[in-house]
């Protein structure tokens, strides 16, 4: 089963996002600030994360960048999901490594689907 | 009585204080824990529920279920539902509202509006705003006189989610008033606004308070007003006040037309305020244009540090002509000057100061540019 670790301090937005995910059959480990999401990706490497932007500590930013750097996560697909939607917010999460950017408020079907061709592209 | 017997009341009094203070807390705890653990046995179920129709999947059934909950078990979520209706859209925003709505949520949230609570005040207005009511318009412009700060800024967040322009004006109006909402919270809703919002903003350019004038040109970068350019750039020339003129400036950057060169060029020059020529030169940068780059290389040693600060990354952002009049202004500080005799002369201090913020940028993009090659 494809797994997909979800990081999010808010936990309405991580339950839903989880929840959203569970249905369209992945599995999924959620964790609710940036370095728990930095150990968990790289102990147990999942197919895929979803970081939030804003999180208290490490950012989904600082995160990105550093599963970019480790040898074992560099290739890792990651969607940042956040509420910051200047291009310049765009600019850096795209400059940090993300595969896709999703604004807040956004449609949990429309992050499957972004979920789902972000897996799709990695795979060919 | 004695001493010794007025000391021993008084600490048996305090004795007795401290241990009544100690239950009450204790008391107080064991309350809210007992109510946090009903409350969260209530939830349990209902969040299953919550989360299935804030996912989007449009069941009827899941949204009946839902609107039929019992008001204890409702309360016990609403919180978690009202958040939730604030981060989601599509379907899933669609399917939250119809609960709310059936469940009478904004006739109650109107009926809360004017509660003496601020708390209930506030949530009343972030359900209105987040339910999209746009007959809740009125009631949350009075809202952004309240006494209470916090109170005034979730009605001012409402009114963008709202999304009716006829919020413009009650929103700038708060910007100089005795009970001002901040300023980005103001240029955040009407940046959700939108275009809709473009002809007031206009017309707020020649507002005589200038926290309106500069909050309006700075609105019109953010909802991409190209349209206003024209009215941007005399208030960069004219405006009497500086952070209206730094605004203009900023947008005009934003807005990213031909025409603002000129203008955004002379804010350039030494008799302009230090603040506004850092501006300009940032702005200058997001414009683009390569036409500004011996502009932005004249004030590389400028003695204003963030003019040079900008300008030299301003130049990095034209591509190669910038990065190549940066090299060459790093390159000078190593060359002898000319018609010296003295072999060991140090080049013009003013050139050393332009090298010096010419090498920062370009180490800045060097480690940029690593940082990118390691991004698969």
């Amino acid at each position: 089963m494809t797994a997909i670790l979800v990081a999010d301090d808010d936990m309405d937005i991580r339950d839903l996002v989880a929840f959203k995910l569970e249905q369209a059959g992945y599995e999924v480990v959620a964790v609710d600030n940036g370095l728990a999401a930095l150990t968990a990706a790289t102990e147990n490497p999942p197919d895929l994360v979803v970081l939030d932007v804003m999180m208290p500590g490490m950012s989904g930013i600082d995160v990105c960048r550093q599963l970019r750097q480790e040898q074992g996560t560099k290739a890792l697909p990651i969607i940042l999901l956040t509420a910051r939607a200047q291009e310049g917010d765009v600019e850096v999460g795209f400059g940090a490594g993300a595969d896709d950017y999703i604004v807040k408020p956004f449609s949990p079907r429309e992050l499957v689907s972004r979920v789902e061709a972000v897996l799709a592209r990695m795979r060919t | 009585m004695t001493l010794a017997g007025a000391a021993l009341v008084a600490l048996f009094v305090l004795v007795f204080a401290a241990l009544v203070f100690g239950a009450l807390i204790v008391a107080g705890r064991t309350v809210r824990r007992t109510r946090e653990a009903r409350r969260a046995r209530l939830a349990k179920p209902a969040r299953r529920l919550l989360l299935a129709v804030a996912a989007g999947d449009d069941d009827p059934e899941q949204i009946e279920e839902l609107v039929r909950l019992p008001d204890d078990v409702w309360l016990a979520v609403e919180s978690n539902a009202i958040a939730l209706l604030g981060k989601v859209r599509g379907e899933a925003h669609t399917a939250l509202v119809d609960v709310f709505e059936r469940r009478g949520a904004a006739w109650r949230a109107r009926s809360q509006l004017k509660r003496r609570d601020p708390v209930a005040r506030a949530l009343a207005a972030e359900v209105l705003g987040n339910l999209g009511r746009k007959d809740a318009l009125l009631p949350l412009c009075d809202l952004l006189g309240d006494p209470d700060a916090d109170v005034r800024v979730v009605a001012a967040r409402s009114l963008g989610r709202i999304g009716d322009a006829g919020a413009t004006q009650p929103l700038l109006a708060t910007l100089p008033s005795r009970r001002p909402v901040p300023a980005h919270v103001v240029a955040t809703a009407l940046t959700r606004l939108g275009t809709a919002a473009q002809g007031a903003l206009l017309a707020a350019l020649d507002d005589p308070r200038a926290p309106v004038r500069a909050c309006a040109a700075e609105v019109l970068g953010l909802i991409g007003a190209v349209g206003a350019t024209v009215r941007v750039e005399s208030a960069l020339r004219a405006d009497p006040v500086v952070e209206v003129r730094v605004a203009a400036a900023r947008t005009l950057g934003r807005l990213g037309t031909r025409t603002a060169l000129a203008p955004l060029v002379d804010a350039l020059e030494p008799q302009h305020p230090a603040v506004l020529r850092a501006e300009a030169a940032k702005a200058l940068g997001e414009l683009g244009a390569v036409s500004a780059a011996p502009a932005l290389t004249g004030l590389l040693a400028d003695a204003e540090y963030a003019v040079a600060h900008n300008a030299a990354r301003s130049l990095l952002r034209l591509g190669n002509a910038g990065r190549a009049a940066l090299v060459a202004a790093e390159h000078r500080a190593h060359v002898r000057p000319r018609h010296s005799a003295d072999p060991d002369e140090e080049p013009d201090p003013e050139v050393l100061l332009g090298a010096a913020h010419a090498r920062e940028a370009l180490a800045a993009a060097e480690l940029d540019d690593k940082r990118k090659q390691t991004v698969p």
